[in-house]
């Protein structure tokens, strides 16, 4: 019999009953006070926003803040470039070979670094030198590493992550949290790269023009292509 | 500047008020004393050949003073018990328990501005709530608490009680009319629809017991139901009694019948525009009604001070105190000080820790104790009203909070389902309940073997 009428009301009736009587959850605040642990902070959750996307941003700010180190995350930075990791290696049995690696202080090969443009790092590893290898000077690394190449390539912070001992995602996190710092090269420098890409003929003529003209005198308007683009 | 005023305007604040006071009372004291040896005699006799008037004057009043702690106490009952039922604490903080908490609200109310929006009727602004107010308390007035203890045993009471309940539509209407508010018109003609309603089955559902009582004397009614509680009505009228209690909910706007003022939907109904004490008396209308619907309940279908069971034997206490002589004196001079010994004797031999003074004490609380249960027993005994009186707040408490667990349990129903309801079911279940009722008198009485 699944239908008695009133039944729904007996049920409800009975369940506040039983809580009349059940213990109080209350706590008298002023007087008396939780004990939690000192580094309780609430709970952790993951949310999502109205489209079904994660909200997390990947700014490892909760992974720096958590006082136990208990956050272990990886992800792909906001525009999908490329990929960044928070937490031991350890954690991850397909990391452990980098984190070995690491150690030793080889150059790590993870493919997920790989696509990335290789970049000329004597002028990084004279910044490094510098910078005694700090990584408490991250900020005035990362500045002149951005003043040598005009922005910071992905292999420069590889680099960096490398000599100074600081983790890839925090030099990440560093770097995404200044505004002057940037991860690519100024929009105009692209766009020519890419223009002279899809036009070699007028690229090759210019070439030739330029080195015909070098001796005359006569200045050149347009700048030449990064040459270690 | 004359040294009276000059003295006068020396005194502080409370020695102005002390030096008008003290010297008013001497006045008014000498004045009543004069009057009382002068009169007293005179309005003695002219109370006395007026005896029914007076009767009426003073229950009345006492009725009037009995609504406010009767809605307090049902007004911290509400806090409390949903509390408890939320899991949560509830007032704790003001008395015992919290239990002044409902007396502070009232004073709150009390000393809130009392506004009347522009263009509203001042007349019938200020007497909406009144009409309200004493639409309940009036009703109190032919219920019968125990033996002997009622307003007034009016032979026509049940009636009394409907014809005076339903003057709170007037009132309700009387609010939402004169606030000048068109929402609080609506609310008043949603409260009037609801309360109108719900007036039908709730008059229906009784008459199968006036048929059965044969009057509608509140009195009657009750001491027809008396011995076991198999003689309550509520055995003879159960589907009456379903109705009755269900409509008697929707006419007290309780949950799930709140609708007039759904607090947590609409702003206020009728009441929109009333703040302050005229609010309150709205406010106070609709706890003095949850308890006359509960008294009602229990009067009509659950035995009214009778109590559940008859003694199986009499029991007569046969004291006369007079017959003692100086034993009586000698009884009132060593009994305290033998109780209080006796009971702090095993207290004192309990433990070897206890001291001889906290034996003591804790003896005469005892003793105390000992003697307020012996004392109410005998009155419990010896004084009908007393017992009456105990069983009828018993009961009625009972469906107070049968009243306040429904509030803490049950969503709000909508307001076409509330018209719905009323008229698709209770209307035809009341008519039917008069004619198997009716049907079943003439059964009973036509066969019934001589």
């Amino acid at each position: 019999m699944s239908f008695v009428p009133g039944l729904g009301l007996a049920k409800g009736m009975a369940l506040t009953l039983r809580r009349f009587f059940e213990p109080k959850v209350t706590i008298m605040y002023p007087e008396v006070r939780l004990d939690p642990a000192p580094k309780f902070r609430g709970r952790l959750q993951l949310l999502y926003d109205e489209w079904g996307t994660l909200k997390c941003e990947t700014c490892f700010q909760c992974a720096q803040a958590c006082p136990i180190e208990c956050i272990d995350m990886g992800g792909i930075d906001t525009r999908g470039r490329y990929h960044v990791h928070w937490g031991a290696p350890e954690t991850y049995g397909e990391r452990r070979e980098e984190s070995a690696l690491r150690r030793s202080g080889r150059a790590v090969p993870d493919p997920a670094y790989q696509p990335f443009a290789a970049v000329d790092l004597g002028k990084l590893d004279a910044i490094l030198e510098d910078y005694d290898h700090d990584p408490d000077r991250m900020l005035q690394i990362l500045e002149a590493t951005q003043a040598a190449y005009g922005y910071l390539p992905v292999a420069a912070l590889k680099r960096i992550s490398q000599t100074t001992g600081a983790w890839y995602a925090m030099i990440y996190g560093t770097a995404s949290y200044y505004a002057h710092l940037r991860f690519e090269p100024p929009a105009a420098e692209i766009q020519k790269a890419a223009v002279d890409a899809h036009r070699p003929p007028e690229t090759a003529y210019l070439a030739a023009l330029d080195g015909a003209l070098s001796g005359s005198g006569r200045r050149r308007q347009r700048s030449r292509p990064v040459a270690d683009a | 500047m004359t040294v009276v005023a000059k003295s006068w305007n020396r005194l502080t604040l409370p020695g102005k008020i002390v030096f008008t006071v003290v010297p008013l009372l001497i006045v008014l004291t000498i004045v009543a004393v004069s009057v009382i040896v002068l009169l007293g005699p005179t309005v003695i006799d002219i109370l006395a050949a007026n005896i029914e008037i007076v009767r009426f004057v003073v229950a009345v009043t006492i009725i009037l003073l009995i609504t406010v702690p009767t809605a307090f106490l049902i007004i911290y009952m509400e806090m409390k018990v949903i509390a408890l039922m939320n899991l949560r604490i509830g007032p704790d903080r003001v008395g015992p328990f919290g239990s002044a908490l409902s007396v502070v609200h009232g004073l709150k109310v009390l000393m809130k501005e009392d506004f009347t929006p522009t263009g509203a009727d001042p007349l019938v602004f200020t007497w909406a709530p009144v009409v309200v107010y004493l639409s309940a308390v009036m009703t109190l007035l032919v219920i019968p608490f125990a033996p002997g203890l009622f307003g007034q045993d009016l032979n026509l009471g049940l009636l009394y009680f409907f014809a005076i309940g339903g003057l709170s539509v007037v009132g309700l209407l009387m609010a939402g009319w004169s606030s000048y508010n068109k929402y609080s018109l609506l609310g008043g003609l949603r409260s009037a629809a609801q309360v109108v309603s719900y007036e039908i089955p709730l008059t229906l559902s009784v008459v199968g017991i006036i048929l059965l009582a044969g009057s509608l004397s509140l009195n009657k009614i009750v001491e027809n139901q008396s011995g076991w509680f198999t003689n309550w009505y509520v055995f003879q009228q159960p589907l009456g009694a379903l109705i009755f209690f269900i409509a008697a909910t929707a006419e007290a706007n309780r949950t799930p019948f709140d609708l007039t003022e759904a607090d947590s939907e609409i702003v206020a109904g009728f009441a929109t525009e009333y703040s302050g004490m005229r609010f309150g008396f709205f406010f106070f209308a609709e706890y003095v009604n949850v308890f006359i619907i509960s008294a009602l309940t229990v009067t009509l279908f659950f035995g009214g001070w009778n109590a559940p069971f008859a003694w199986p034997w009499d029991v007569a206490l046969s004291l006369d105190p007079g017959s003692y002589g100086i034993g009586m004196l000698m009884l009132f001079a060593i009994g305290p000080v033998v109780l209080t010994l006796l009971f702090a004797a095993p207290i004192w031999l309990a433990s070897a820790r206890v001291k001889w003074w906290q034996a003591l004490i804790g003896g005469f609380v005892l003793a105390n104790l000992f003697l307020i249960t012996l004392g109410l027993a005998g009155a419990y005994i010896g004084l009908a009203w007393v017992a009456g009186l105990l069983w009828f707040l018993l009961k009625t408490y009972t469906f107070v909070f049968t009243f306040v667990w429904m509030r803490g349990t049950l969503p709000r129903v909508r307001i076409d389902q509330l018209m719905d309801f009323a008229w698709k079911w209770m209307l035809p279940a009341s008519v039917v309940n008069v004619f198997v009722t009716a049907a079943a008198i003439v059964v009973v009485s036509t066969w019934r073997p001589v």
